[in-house]
């Protein structure tokens, strides 16, 4: 008993003296919320900016004062020949090490997206500290630019951004695309990326001088940009983008705006809700044919048509449902015809109901999709006109 | 020797706690690379397999339940040939101590500590092995009860997290590769349930109500650890899809770093590795033991204790050496480990069940294992 | 000395004379030795003379003997030669509750040393002795360390037949039985063990009769004595015999099968087998409605675990593990942390040494005293260091949730040893993080799972796992379904069946 107690005593000493590795306090770390990815001036580079939160600043005083600067973020950038190179060469100059897990987007600029993304995804889901519902977005702007600008109302931008991602949902023009599931999209044969795109556009109004509409930049979240295999190929706009998400987010609603019927200066604003896309996948003939339904119902939220509601139901359904159609095979065209790229998923569909065939046509996809055959069929009902009464008569 | 009993229940925490550990992340890691998104099936069948070897294993021992492997072989054959069981069992559990040690240290090392030395955690849970091990067969058969329990938090946690992300479509199509290659990959799944039959082997004895209940209870265990474990070969399947789950060692790990519950709770794989952390140091503690008395059986010493810390000794040193390469541990995993592990939880039994068969006389004379 | 301990061994004899010269040579001339003689019935021809300790005999008990003796003697016009046993005198003139013969001087001594009152008379071979027990007790008061707020208000207190009484009180069956033995060769403390005969678990009076009769040691002067000596895990740091004040505890444990240590000079009674769970149940859990009960054990619960590895955790947490805090609350804690200059393994080490420090300041200070250090100490850690940049905002917290927690266990003595347990645990997690948290806390899992008290696990019913008795562990279900006791009792039945209530039907329904 005595000697299992003293060497038990023994080891646990071994053991305290080989600690204290990994060791480091959460004040001696600088914690990054945004990181850009850029191409470097030399080719084959990689320039990477990263938005640093000063603590102190970011939440005021908590504790015993802190020598705030008033400035909530710090961004710094560095240039390597990898990112892993790039986040090292930061580390010349960061005084506290530059500490990953808390990142909530990586913005990548569109010239590093088109030479392709399969070097950061894996940097990113091979690190353990990163989480992997990070943001990732594709800008046409400089990425540094974009993740040193204070945007919205948070205090740190980052976060302000990771909002704009997560409220995405009510305005569904741009997918929200993380590492989970870009990753996975990245890796699987029958699916290709689709990443949202981020752009700065003078939308703030400064309080000192409010007359110079707009002079402040602000990071705007809409459209997406479309990948083949790695690679970045092409932009959806964020009309188009809606579209896709009926494919890969089962979007639910959204806004639409119509002519009026009787009078093609006015507008009629309408609401879809509960829109459920169903996509069936057939083979016929070493085609394939996708046959797409569209139901959905659909509140007038705004009418300038001067017209009873009642008058106009019937109207609004069908250019309603032309318009989505329009929409849908907006995007189906861009997919097929111009990207050859099969970023909304319709492999999955094909894979899982002919996972025979799919071993035969799987290698070459693109190829076989361009040429597949679509039926869309959308079916709208106007079903409330919201607080209004929906009677007879009734403007 | 034979002082306590293990309850029925401690006995299938037991068996779940041994399986569980290493079947939920590095076998469906090495399921997904061979058959993608099917690793549920095979887990299916993978137990059903373990059932019948379990089912051997008991029938060996059913008609002199209160002797283990090792005591039937010296009742039937000799001191030399009991000396040779459990010379084989301690090679078995050295063996699996390799893929125990690479779960535990990978879990802990690679995904919260990477900086920490591989020698620190190897110590540190053979430390609290030994301790387990010090305190004695009934102290370890209890922690296993607690570590059931966490193992069914721990799986209540990874549903919560997981459902928002579950894709039905990423787990079909349904056997893509073919049932033959799905049964195939299932002998992967083999070495895990092995751990379970040799526990059995030396445990069978200990249990209190085996004559009741007969090979039921260890079977019983092998069914619930399968459907613990078939949870997570589903999320693992919709959540992540086969193609991701094959991207890593520790499939379990990549799934509980996607867990999340809400908005403010991004990450919690901490809590799930507090929990888990139970199992997986079970598993050191009991290979610690069984390593033990089998050593202790084949010097012929009475009691366990004594070489305690030679076989911790040498654990550690194999558990360095197969956990310090990660290129090596894998190899080890995926191709060293079963060919040592199937044939001798697959022969044991049979072998000895044939020897019964033939000197079932002579057993029936020897008087009851003390 | 040998000379006294042969003195004691001898018997009385008929000389009056004599017997004060022994009683004298052993009891010294101490202060409160009290001699007082008389004659019996007023005769010159038979002296007597009693003995006794002032302070613990009651005078106006020994008054009556006197008169007894004296008075009542001469009344009846009784003679001396009548009286000429002690059993005669003892049947038929004195008039006490409680007089035995006492041949020997051994037990003579001893009584007198009790309170009680040694009576010799010239001519006889023996004495009397009769129970005149009385001194200045504390009156019954409610227990300082377990309060509750609905059930009975009183305590135990420092004479043990007091506190059998309050049990007697509380269970009118013959089958309780209280047991008694002396522990210490000089304090000679009484010590009964209390049991109910056909409820107890076989063999566990045995147990604790052998186990006390094992102690040798000069003098008891606490219940923590006996404890120590008797407990089955003495290295380790969890307590495995449970202590309390209250009787009704004490009743209902003797009613679960349980035994009773009652000890004199001490209001403290230890109830053995114990088990680790029951430090976490309190009395108003029974008292109160089971939903009430049930939500207040679980807070309870959660108040344990807080208060075992809150601390750890957030060590853990700060110092290795920084990616599992949320990202909003990450920042919260780094901005508080800006300027504090310590890792934080220290400052909660050090904040954690000072919440003890105040702790036992304010416990041994006068109450008035005791609340101006609790102030003073409050303020000077919760502002003042904390504007000073010496610790950070969050510490302080988490340092005052963990310190209320281990308030809310309502045994303060386990109280006590979950406070030290999470010193290993923090200081192993601040080393190690995740490994050294993990790795702790299972080497406690285990030494608390290899604890036995009294034969019964400690974590029992939790492991092994007694599927009857989870009723009364987690959750306190209505008493209609507490229906049986713990597994260990001999007679598990304590309800008939059906016994859960429900509204007669009205006439004519």
């Amino acid at each position: 008993m005595r000697t299992f107690l003293l060497i038990l005593l023994f080891s646990s000493m071994l053991l305290l003296e080989s600690s204290c590795v990994g060791l480091r306090q959460i004040n001696e770390l600088a914690i990054v919320t945004a990181v850009g990815i850029d191409t470097g001036n030399k080719p084959g580079t990689v320039k990477l900016s990263a938005q640093i939160i000063r603590p102190a600043d970011a939440r005021g005083q908590t504790g015993a004062p802190a020598g705030g600067t008033g400035q909530p973020i710090y961004s710094i950038s560095a240039e390597g020949n990898t990112i892993f190179d790039a986040i090292r060469n930061l580390g010349r100059f960061s005084s506290r090490r530059v500490y990953w897990a808390h990142n909530f987007m990586i913005v990548l600029s569109e010239s590093y997206a088109r030479q392709g993304i399969r070097d950061m995804v894996d940097f990113f889901t091979r690190n353990h500290e990163l989480r992997m519902n990070t943001w990732v977005a594709v800008t046409s702007d400089k990425p540094d630019e974009l993740i040193s600008t204070i945007t919205g109302i948070e205090v740190v931008p980052g976060e302000a951004v990771d909002k704009l991602f997560r409220n995405n949902q009510v305005v569904g023009l741009a997918p929200g695309s993380n590492m989970m599931n870009l990753e996975e999209a990245l890796l699987s044969t029958s699916a290709q990326p689709v990443v949202a795109r981020l752009q700065l556009q003078p939308r703030g109004i400064s309080n000192k001088k409010p007359e110079e509409h707009g002079s402040l930049k602000q990071v705007e979240l809409a459209g997406a940009a479309v990948f083949r295999e790695d690679k970045m190929i092409g932009w959806l706009t964020p009309k188009e983008a809606r579209a896709a998400l009926f494919f890969l987010e089962k979007l639910e609603s959204g806004i639409e705006v119509i002519n009026c019927p009787n009078n093609e200066n006015r507008r009629l604003t309408l609401e879809f809700k509960n829109a459920h896309m169903s996509v069936k996948s057939f083979y016929e003939n070493e085609k394939p044919r996708f046959q797409i339904r569209l139901k959905s119902a659909a509140d007038i939220v705004e009418s300038g048509c001067n017209v009873p509601v009642e008058q106009l139901r019937d109207a609004a359904d069908a250019s309603l449902e032309k318009l989505m159609k329009q929409r849908i095979e907006n995007v189906l065209d861009k997919a097929q015809k111009q990207h050859h790229s099969d970023f909304l998923k319709l492999g999955d569909i094909f894979r899982n109901k002919y996972p025979q065939e799919w071993k035969r046509v799987g290698k070459d996809w693109n190829q076989i999709f361009a040429e597949a055959k679509f039926e869309i069929e959308t079916n709208v009902d106007v079903k409330s006109a919201v607080v209004k009464a929906a009677g007879d008569g009734i403007k | 020797m034979k002082t306590f009993r293990i309850s029925n229940g401690m006995f299938i925490a037991m068996i779940v706690n041994l399986i569980f550990v290493k079947a939920i992340g590095v076998t469906q890691g090495e399921l997904a690379r061979v058959i993608g998104s099917d690793m549920w099936i095979a887990t299916f069948i993978g137990m059903l397999q373990g059932i019948v070897i379990m089912y051997i294993t008991y029938l060996a021992l059913r008609k002199t339940p209160d002797r283990d492997f090792i005591s039937l072989g010296s009742a039937m054959l000799g001191k030399w040939f009991a000396a040779l069981v459990a010379l084989v069992i301690f090679v078995f559990y050295l063996a699996a101590f390799g893929p125990i040690m690479i779960t535990y240290v990978y879990h802990l090392q690679e995904y919260f500590l990477p900086e920490a030395p591989i020698s620190l955690f190897i110590i540190a849970s053979l430390l609290v092995g030994a301790l387990g091990c010090y305190y004695g067969l009934e102290v370890i058969a209890r922690i296993a009860l607690v570590g059931l329990l966490f193992i069914f938090f721990l799986n209540g946690l990874i549903i919560i997290g997981s459902t928002h992300e579950f894709d039905m479509r990423n787990l079909l199509p349904v056997l893509e590769s073919g049932l033959p290659q799905t049964a195939a990959a299932s002998l992967h799944f083999d070495a895990d349930w092995a751990m379970a039959t040799m526990l059995a082997a030396l445990i069978y004895p200990h249990v209190k109500d085996v004559k009741k209940y007969g090979a039921k209870l260890g079977i019983i265990g092998i069914v619930t650890s399968g459907l613990i474990i078939v949870i997570w070969a589903i999320l693992e399947g919709a959540v992540l899809s086969g193609e991701v789950t094959a991207q890593y060692t520790l499939s379990c790990m990549k799934l509980a770093r996607n867990a999340h519950i809400g908005n403010f709770l991004q990450r919690y794989e901490m809590i799930m590795i507090a929990l888990y952390s139970i199992s997986a140091l079970f598993e050191v503690m009991f290979c610690v033991y069984a390593t033990s008395v089998c050593a202790s059986r084949v010097f012929a010493l009475k009691s366990n204790k004594p070489m305690i810390i030679p076989v911790c000794l040498i654990l550690g040193a194999f558990g360095y050496w197969v956990v310090d390469d990660h290129f090596w541990a894998l190899k080890y995993l995926e191709f060293y480990w079963p060919r040592v592990a199937l044939p001798i939880a697959f022969g044991l039994p049979v072998l000895l069940l044939l020897l019964r068969l033939l000197f079932g006389k002579k057993l029936q004379k020897a008087k009851p294992a003390t | 000395m040998s000379s006294i301990q042969e003195l004691l061994k001898g018997a009385f004899k008929p000389s009056v004379k004599e017997n004060a010269a022994v009683l004298d040579q052993i009891l010294g001339n101490s202060a409160d030795v009290q001699k007082r003689d008389f004659l019996l019935c007023g005769k010159a021809g038979s002296p007597g003379l009693l003995c006794f300790m002032d302070g613990l005999a009651d005078t106006t008990l020994v008054e009556a003997i006197v008169r007894a003796l004296v008075v009542t003697g001469s009344q009846l016009n009784r003679e001396p030669a009548e009286l000429a046993t002690a059993e005669s005198i003892r049947t038929s003139l004195l008039f006490n509750a409680t007089v035995k013969d006492c041949p020997n001087v051994r037990e003579g001594i001893n009584g007198i040393l009790s309170g009680d009152t040694l009576v010799v008379v010239e001519g006889l071979d023996q004495a009397l002795l009769v129970s005149t027990r009385g001194w200045k007790d504390r009156g019954v008061e409610e227990p300082s360390s377990e309060n509750n707020v609905r059930g009975p208000r009183d305590g135990f207190m420092e004479s043990i037949r007091t506190n059998t009484a309050h049990v007697r009180r509380r269970i009118k069956d013959p089958m309780l039985r209280f047991e008694s033995m002396v522990i210490g060769t000089r304090s000679q403390t009484d010590v009964n063990i209390a049991y109910i005969s056909d409820l107890v678990k076989e063999g566990l009076v045995d147990e604790v009769k052998s186990r006390l009769n094992r102690i040798k040691i000069d003098s008891v002067m606490e219940s923590g004595y006996i404890e120590e000596l008797i407990e089955d895990a003495p290295l380790s740091m969890f307590n495995t015999v449970q202590s309390t004040e209250r009787p009704d505890k004490v009743a209902s444990a003797l009613l679960e099968g349980r035994v009773a240590i009652f000890i004199d000079n001490t209001p403290v009674v230890l109830i053995v087998p114990t088990f680790f769970w029951q430090y976490i149940q309190a009395p108003d859990d029974y008292y109160n409605r089971y939903w009430v009960g049930t939500f207040f054990r679980i807070v309870r619960y959660f108040a344990f675990l807080i208060s075992l590895m809150l601390p750890s955790v957030y060590v853990m947490l700060v110092s290795f593990h920084h990616e599992m805090i949320p990202t909003s609350l990450a920042l919260t804690i780094a901005s508080g942390r800006e300027v504090v200059p310590f890792p934080v393994l220290l400052e909660a080490l050090i904040m954690e040494l000072a919440f003890e420090l105040m702790r036992e300041a304010g416990l041994r200070m006068p109450k008035p005293i005791g609340q101006a250090v609790s102030i003073v100490g409050s303020l000077i850690i919760g502002q003042a260091a904390v504007q000073a940049g010496l610790v950070s905002p969050f510490m302080v917290i988490i340092v005052a949730i963990t310190g209320i927690s281990s308030f809310a266990i309502p045994s303060y003595s386990s109280s006590l040893a979950i406070r030290m347990f999470r010193f290993p645990l923090m200081i192993a997690s601040g080393f190690l993080g995740l490994l050294g948290f993990s790795t702790m806390f299972f080497a406690l899992l285990l030494h608390a799972l290899s604890i036995r008290s009294f034969g019964e696990s400690y974590l029992a019913p939790a492991s092994p796992y007694r599927p009857t008795d989870q009723r009364d562990t987690m959750l306190r279900l209505p008493m209609w379904m507490l229906d049986e006791r713990p597994g260990f009792a001999q007679d598990v039945d304590r309800m008939g069946d059906n016994q859960m209530p429900a509204t007669p039907l009205q006439k004519g329904e």
